[in-house]
């Protein structure tokens, strides 16, 4: 894709949303809204895990980082939301920066295992530490506006969320993501041809690691509550469910799949614990029979249907 | 001069000396061949010069600068580029995505709009201009060794370490194939190590010669010397 046609698709797709809340109820609305915070931790966590090849359990960690530094700092000290959300992005980023300096020169399944561990000390810090935390209980915020206005979160979601795309795509198609794709696909290869290869890792890692920082950060300042749910490995394998079944390593595949998994989540809600059942089939389903999620299944048809004379282009070409 | 020098290179895995003790010198601006019986320890010794293992003991001097056990991307800043002898294409990204990779980390960075013009004339080169867009995971084995030697000329070594490029080509293939390193030496002032098994090849392009046998130097000389010595027969051939 290029970035004129990047920037084809996204600028009508934003107006488009723009008009939602005219259309849309309170609770519609919120389901959006929602869906919006699960697009921006599914897109970021798909640059870490798909453009890169690290999975990372912390990614809802980061986004909890996010929202209780935030949190705190409005109630204990008074902060300004606003400078709250951008404090809870850098807190994130430099807690990505450390844990990826410390674990990804391991990669693989030992990264996987100390982002599983980082993300379950912080679980167990915020449940503990009950004076600052709140604990289980959660953690009362005040909101971004003066007077609350879901139609004004929507607008402040939806402005992130076109941030966080924009970001992710230009990082993606320069150098940096040419990087990315190259360590992911052979990092052996990729250090014969002078790539850093630990460099490269932690920049995916740190950036990601702010994005959900910042994603958690209006989250927990919409929700008014903070709670160890939005750090929960819950949270974290809802995320993943989206970007694979969505489609790794594509993306529109996140963005696709946040908001199908959300939206589809509040029609099953009312089977209770049943739902995460469902979604465990969906993933396995989509697995066996589409592993590159709902956009390889849409870009598949649209190569095969393409292949046969492109192949023979280049082989006479060639 | 001496571009590239190693002394007393050991390099062990578990029980398994691979190398033992290998001094050796490449020229600046000749063509080197490296050639034994397999197992003899051609690729892990491609391997500690590049970067991509540490050598137990000894040192590499590259240019008269000790570069021991420096990471593969520095040293592929500094002017060493390797083929892979099982090859490792970017599978999933295009053949000028390959070459983008080298282009955009070499000695000279290019920016995306520059290494987008830069990266059709490598593929050229090999003869695969007509492929720029296919993902290299869908090109055949020679495709894909041609593509190696593209992404390392792209860094734009001073040194160009091939292992094994010959490997299924037929001999008229090959003799096209010995010309195109030659001229590559020629044009871009190159010197080139090489590993190859196909001896033909190796004997008529390389002014001097290798020999490894099971970790150990055995002997090096011009092609002539090194096919009539007895020593290089028995290793091949045994008792």
């Amino acid at each position: 894709m290029t970035d004129k046609r990047f920037y084809q698709v996204l600028v009508p797709a934003v107006v488009l949303f723009s008009f939602l809340p005219f259309g849309l109820g309170s609770y519609h609305l919120h389901v959006v809204i929602v869906s919006l915070f699960y697009l921006m931790m599914a897109s970021s966590w798909n640059l870490l895990a798909g453009y890169t090849g690290q999975v990372s359990f912390a990614h809802a960690a980061f986004a909890g980082i996010g929202a209780y530094a935030s949190g705190i700092l409005a109630v204990r000290f008074g902060l300004n939301p606003w400078i709250g959300v951008v404090v809870g992005t850098l807190m994130a980023a430099l807690l990505g920066l450390a844990v990826g300096v410390l674990c990804l020169r391991m990669g693989g399944i030992y990264l996987s295992l100390t982002t599983l561990g980082f993300s379950e000390i912080l679980r167990i810090i915020i449940t503990n530490e009950y004076e600052v935390t709140r604990g289980t209980m959660g953690l009362q915020v005040p909101g971004l506006f003066a007077e609350y206005s879901k139609v004004g979160y929507f607008y402040v979601m939806l402005g992130a969320a076109v941030l966080t795309l924009i970001i992710i795509y230009r990082l993606i198609h320069s150098n940096i993501g040419l990087n990315f794709r190259a360590v992911q696909n052979d990092e052996r290869a990729a250090a014969s041809l002078g790539v850093d290869v630990v460099r490269v890792r932690v920049l995916a890692f740190t950036v990601s690691s702010a994005l959900a920082g910042m994603a958690g950060g209006l989250y927990g300042h919409y929700l008014l509550l903070i709670t160890p749910e939005i750090p929960s490995l819950d949270q974290q394998f809802l995320v993943l469910s989206m970007t694979v079944i969505g489609g790794m390593g594509s993306f529109p595949g996140p963005i696709i799949g946040a908001f199908s998994l959300e939206i589809l989540s509040e029609y099953i809600r009312a089977y209770g614990e049943y739902h995460v059942l469902v979604f465990g089939l969906i993933a396995l389903v989509a697995a066996r029979f589409a592993p590159n999620g709902l956009m390889g299944l849409a870009t598949g048809r649209l190569m095969r249907r393409r292949a046969p004379e492109k192949t023979v282009a280049a082989a006479a070409k060639s | 001069m001496a571009l590239l020098e190693g002394h007393g290179l050991t390099r062990r895995f578990g029980g398994v000396t691979a190398l033992d003790a290998v001094s050796f010198t490449v020229e600046e601006g000749t063509i080197v061949g490296l050639i034994g019986p397999n197992g003899a320890g051609k690729t892990t010794l491609f391997n500690l010069v590049a970067g991509a293992l540490k050598p137990g003991a000894g040192r590499i001097l590259f240019e008269g600068q000790d570069i021991t056990g420096r990471p593969a991307n520095e040293l592929c800043r500094r002017g060493i580029a390797r083929t892979f002898q099982v090859t490792r294409p970017f599978a999933a990204m295009t053949c000028l995505e390959n070459v983008g990779v080298a282009l955009v980390n070499g000695p000279a960075p290019q920016d995306r709009a520059l290494w987008r013009q830069t990266a059709p004339r490598y593929l050229e080169m090999v003869g695969m201009g007509g492929l720029a867009d296919t993902p290299a995971g869908s090109l055949n084995v020679i495709q894909k060794k041609r593509l190696e030697i593209a992404r390392s000329l792209a860094t734009r070594p001073k040194l160009l370490m091939l292992d094994e490029v010959l490997g299924g080509l037929n001999s008229q293939e090959i003799l096209q194939a010995v010309d195109f390193i030659r001229k590559l030496r020629d044009e871009h002032r190159l010197t080139v190590f090489w590993i190859e098994h196909v001896m033909g090849a190796i004997m008529s392009a390389a002014e001097k010669v290798i020999v490894l046998d099971q970790g150990r130097h055995l002997m090096e000389g011009t092609p002539e010397e090194v096919v009539k010595d007895s020593r290089v027969i028995q290793a091949y051939l045994g008792e």
